[in-house]
């Protein structure tokens, strides 16, 4: 997956002024937050049931060495091959290797953002295996040959004109048709096929159980099910934080995570698969391998200031209210993960200097972290990385902060810090800004104020400041 | 008459003074003696924001050795509230006195809205408007803060008023510092909605609780609804706000 954090500002102009996005942009993500809190109200304690997601995930993560370990112990004593990667190259590298020794032609996928996050299907397609998505959304975006633009609907915005020609293109759909129906039963031929003589079949990882070795997926579609129950080789890859301790605390997440993220009580298939099929079984893989993915999460992990990330369970509750990503959509966010948990999670994996826009553009609102099932405070994190940014911490990819601006917040900091100082300042700066002014005014004026005034008018400096006015006022009242 | 100390955000001091002015008479009619700091600044927000904490944290020193004999502080804003209020203890935690000092201040610092009812008790200022109000929830007042019924009750007990629903009135309108000034294009987006979400409700004016926010809300209303008035909240209950 190509990364383009760096065309934030671009992407999200242009997305702004885009018809299709703007249709599924003023929809969706509101009706799945009124889904979302109408299916919270099914608990008997809202509250209590949400507050209880945060606190799994904490506890889960304050134990992760010790169940991962659990984890692999229980999946392999299931029959579960279990296999560590430190790196995106690593987990790359494990499943192309099973891929050529099984001399596999090409592998179906169940959608899973940690696969695009290591760029799985390029490495898979240049050696000349190809790559089926399997989830109708994803695989439209990959006919595309675009990123998600929605964690849960990958194509959503995509008009259905775009997709009649497309499959007409790609797929065989051979009588032009707008009808959904049959645009799904096209897609659905298509992969049915697919996964008839389907050899490999690669998944993500919703949750792992650590005291019974079980790792769990849910979704909608029964192509993730299908993807575990049909191949000869089944992989799935989970990112290392996915560990829970045991299947009570994974069965109330499982509940909090339908809900926060389509509003549903629970999705249509969950599957939880426990070691490959059984000799008296007649579903599921031979061979299961469980790629436990780091990737840059250990340091995560370490940090006791970035570790509450690891947190996240990927509902996506956090895109449908964030005001932001409601006017911009997926595309901006230039990588594996969009919105408010795409804003924390793409510039640790990718470091600060090349994501600089995601931590910045950001009200700190903090509609997400209301609605974080896992109690995630997404902008005292980005608080966090912005003081990082500023620092210049290598560790995290910063260069040092240009002096300009580091210049500013000094002299800004000095001046405030000095009350005298600061009226001698305040007394020049007004009558520099007041000269762009007109009745009271400001409309067009140079500097950093210059884009906000091509929408918004700025008040002029009034003639007294209250300081000024203090004395009359304590006065006269 | 009891002190009660005037904490006034900069951007009131120097772009909307009336602001303050609106909150000292309200607290006069109240009964209090307002009483001004003259050597207070800025709290520090815009540096803690852009990640300069050093800085932020310097400037937190300046307003807790201001602030902290005060027995209430009180404030037109709700993001300058939660920095004192929330912020300060996590800046200073390194310097264990400091931190006793911001946490010894933090519990003393007030909104207004959250001032008069909350502390005060009172519902009824002696406000009077006569017409239809709507109100924003600012973010950093009502999901930092926790104050949402607090100005909604002031509101409804002004003379004459009747408190309207806004659409999306919990939705962000876009300010956010200098992020309305980093990416102008998305931040209109969101302040166009509120606007045309205040103008479909029908409402005579949009009340809200924060200078930032009304900043924005006001700077785009006078720009493409002229005529359509943002207040802030302290100037509805003292009954000067000026046309815009």
């Amino acid at each position: 997956m190509k990364i383009k954090t760096d065309q934030y500002a671009e992407t999200a102009r242009r997305e702004l002024g885009n018809p299709n996005s703007r249709v599924f942009l003023n929809l969706l993500p509101a009706f799945l937050s009124v889904m979302r809190q109408a299916a919270m109200q099914s608990f008997p304690d809202p509250a209590a049931a949400h507050a209880m997601g945060g606190v799994i995930r904490a506890e889960a993560l304050d134990r992760l060495p010790e169940l991962l370990e659990q984890f692999e112990r229980n999946a392999t004593a299931a029959g579960t091959k279990v296999f560590w990667a430190w790196d995106g190259h690593a987990a790359n590298g494990y499943i192309l290797d099973l891929a050529l020794k099984h001399g596999i032609g090409y592998v179906t996928k169940g959608k899973s953002m940690i696969t695009e996050e290591i760029g799985l299907n390029d490495l898979l397609e240049e050696n000349g295996i190809e790559v089926w998505e399997t989830d109708l959304g994803e695989f439209i975006a990959q006919l595309l040959g675009r990123p998600p633009f929605h964690i849960v609907g990958p194509a959503v915005n995509v008009p259905v004109e775009e997709i009649r020609d497309l499959f007409m293109d790609r797929i065989g759909l051979e009588k032009p048709t707008t009808d959904p129906v049959e645009l799904g039963l096209a897609a659905r031929n298509f992969l049915r096929d697919k996964f008839h003589h389907m050899e490999m079949g690669i998944t993500g990882v919703n949750m792992a159980v650590a005291e019974t070795g079980t790792i769990i997926n849910v979704e909608n579609e029964g192509n993730i099910r299908f993807n575990k129950s049909s191949p000869r080789i089944q992989v799935s890859v989970m990112s290392l934080e996915k560990v829970v301790p045991t299947m009570m605390e994974a069965m109330h997440l499982l509940r909090l995570l339908c809900r926060n993220c389509t509003g549903q009580e629970l999705g249509a298939y969950v599957s939880l698969d426990t070691g490959p099929k059984n000799p008296d079984e007649i579903d599921g893989p031979e061979e299961l391998h469980v790629i436990i993915l780091d990737n840059g999460r250990t340091r995560l992990y370490q940090d006791p200031n970035l570790r509450e990330i690891l947190r996240c369970m990927r509902c996506g509750g956090c895109l449908n209210v964030c005001p932001i990503y409601r006017r911009i959509g997926g595309y901006p966010y230039g990588w594996a993960y969009s919105g408010p948990m795409g804003q924390i999670l793409n510039p640790l994996l990718l470091g600060l200097d090349r994501t600089r826009d995601l931590v910045q553009s950001c009200t700190l609102c903090h509609a997400c972290r209301d609605a974080c099932m896992t109690g995630i405070d997404h902008p005292g994190l980005l608080l966090y990385l912005r003081s990082k940014a500023a620092e210049g911490d290598p560790d995290l990819g910063a260069s040092p902060e240009s002096w300009p601006i580091a210049w500013f917040f000094k002299a800004f900091a000095h001046a405030a810090a000095n009350p005298v100082l600061w009226r001698t300042t305040v007394r020049l700066v007004r009558s520099l800004f007041n000269r762009t002014a007109r009745e009271g005014r400001v409309t067009k004026a140079p500097g950093p104020l210059a884009a906000w005034l091509e929408s918004r008018d700025f008040p002029a400096m009034p003639e007294k400041t209250f300081h000024e006015r203090w004395a009359d006022l304590e006065r006269k009242g | 008459m009891k002190d009660v100390s005037l904490f006034i955000p900069c951007l009131v001091d120097l772009f909307l003074p009336e602001i303050g002015e609106a909150t000292f008479r309200v607290l006069r009619r109240l009964g209090l003696n307002p009483v001004y700091h003259r050597e207070q600044t800025c709290c520090g927000m815009p540096a803690y924001h852009a990640g300069h904490l050093e800085e932020a944290g310097r400037l937190a020193r300046h307003f807790i050795s201001i602030f902290e004999k005060d027995e209430a502080v009180v404030c037109p804003s709700g993001s300058c509230v939660l920095m004192v209020r929330r912020r300060y203890p996590v800046l200073l935690e390194a310097h264990p006195a400091w931190r006793r000092r911001a946490d010894a201040l933090a519990g003393r610092v007030h909104e207004l809205s959250e001032y008069i009812v909350d502390v005060l008790g009172r519902d009824d200022v002696g406000a009077s408007f006569a017409g239809k109000a709507a109100y924003h929830e600012s973010c950093q007042l009502s999901r930092g803060l926790g104050v949402i019924e607090q100005p909604k009750r002031l509101i409804r007990a002004s003379a004459g008023t009747e408190l309207t629903p806004l659409n999306a009135a919990d939705e962000c309108c876009g300010f956010g510092g200098d992020f309305s000034m980093k990416y102008p294009e998305i931040s209109e987006a969101m302040v166009k909605d509120k606007a045309d979400n205040f103008i479909a409700g029908g409402a005579d004016v949009l009340v809200m609780s924060e200078p930032g926010c009304l900043l924005n809300v006001r700077g785009y209303l006078e720009r493409h609804h002229p005529g359509r008035k943002a207040v802030h909240i302290a100037c509805f209950l003292a009954g000067n706000e000026e046309a815009p």
